[in-house]
């Protein structure tokens, strides 16, 4: 079974468990979350989430039920993105990173909810899903750097929670770095967040004893 | 078990809409066969002079292809029963 019908499975079997007659994006945004977690926990980017906390019993087997369910307009409109992503992505079908990335414009419902609560945007949200994929599935998405000079997998950028976690010091230690230009960083199309060259983090390491 | 042919009229429509739609039906068949409604979307063709794509289904009756299609929310026009050939059947 492909992981987007083991999330669509998911989805549904939550949507039975609440009882509802439609799959909606709420569910399926669970159904996607559960297919990548570990032992009831996703971590993707800085965010923690717990499905437990998101109302998922993820270790006991769906029961079965009489529901009947169908999937609502919002969880088709989501698969069409979705589609649209993964024939954007040079996909030939719809994975469950998709989906994720598919989820990024949504601002209603759990996505809304889960981006109020963690400060997900748009795109910190895409990337996020595309370094976890490439974590879990060795996928190497390319992207253009800002001079057009060379490439780079989205792994080699770091929220500067990471950055700060890579070289053992405060998150608000990194960010004065930035601040005062010892340390590039580059910003997040149209967005606030931003983002480290791993191989920028050893700029702001000098040796102890000045070399001659 | 039969097959249905099910035909739908989709002006307009893309690859990637007919992905998701593709996609719902694969879950939504799954899930009823699950549930005890054996259901199978075997194959469907797109004709891309009259907009028109007609989807083949196996189930046991044509009231299961319907529901399989209405919980995936695909549209459609028409199903009916059809009789199976293949170079090899004749």
């Amino acid at each position: 079974m492909k992981d987007t019908e083991l999330a669509a499975s998911f989805a549904i079997a939550q949507a039975k468990k609440r009882n509802r007659s439609e799959v909606g994006t709420d569910e399926l945004l669970l159904g996607c979350l559960q297919v990548i977690s570990r032992f009831g926990v996703v971590q993707m980017g800085s965010w923690t989430f717990d499905l437990e906390e998101l109302g998922v019993d993820w270790l006991d087997d769906p029961e079965i039920s009489e529901v009947k369910v169908a999937y609502s307009q919002a969880a088709v409109d989501l698969f069409d993105r979705a589609a649209r992503i993964a024939a954007a992505d040079g996909s030939s079908t719809i994975r469950v990173a998709h989906l994720l990335a598919g989820f990024a414009v949504e601002n209603e419902g759990l996505m809304g909810d889960l981006k109020r609560s963690h400060g997900i945007t748009n795109a910190s949200w895409r990337v996020a899903v595309a370094r976890t994929w490439s974590a879990r599935f060795g996928k190497d998405t390319s992207v253009s750097q800002e001079d057009g000079s060379e490439s780079g997998s989205l792994g080699d950028y770091l929220t500067p929670e990471e950055a700060a976690e890579a070289l053992s010091i405060h998150v608000q230690t990194l960010r004065a770095y930035v601040r005062s230009g010892k340390l590039p960083a580059l910003r997040l199309a149209g967005e606030r967040a931003i983002r480290i060259r791993r191989t920028d983090l050893k700029t702001v390491l000098e040796p102890l004893v000045p070399q001659t | 078990m039969a097959y249905f042919v099910v035909k739908r009229d989709l002006p307009g429509v893309t690859l990637e809409i007919l992905q998701s739609a593709g996609m719902r039906a694969k879950t939504c068949c799954s899930e009823m066969t699950n549930e005890g409604q054996s259901v199978r979307w075997i194959r469907s063709f797109y004709l891309p002079e009259t907009a028109q794509t007609h989807c083949y289904f196996e189930a046991a009756s044509r009231d299961t292809v319907e529901e399989a299609n209405k919980r995936a929310r695909i549209p459609f026009t028409h199903i009916t029963e059809v009789v199976e050939m293949t170079p090899d059947s004749v």
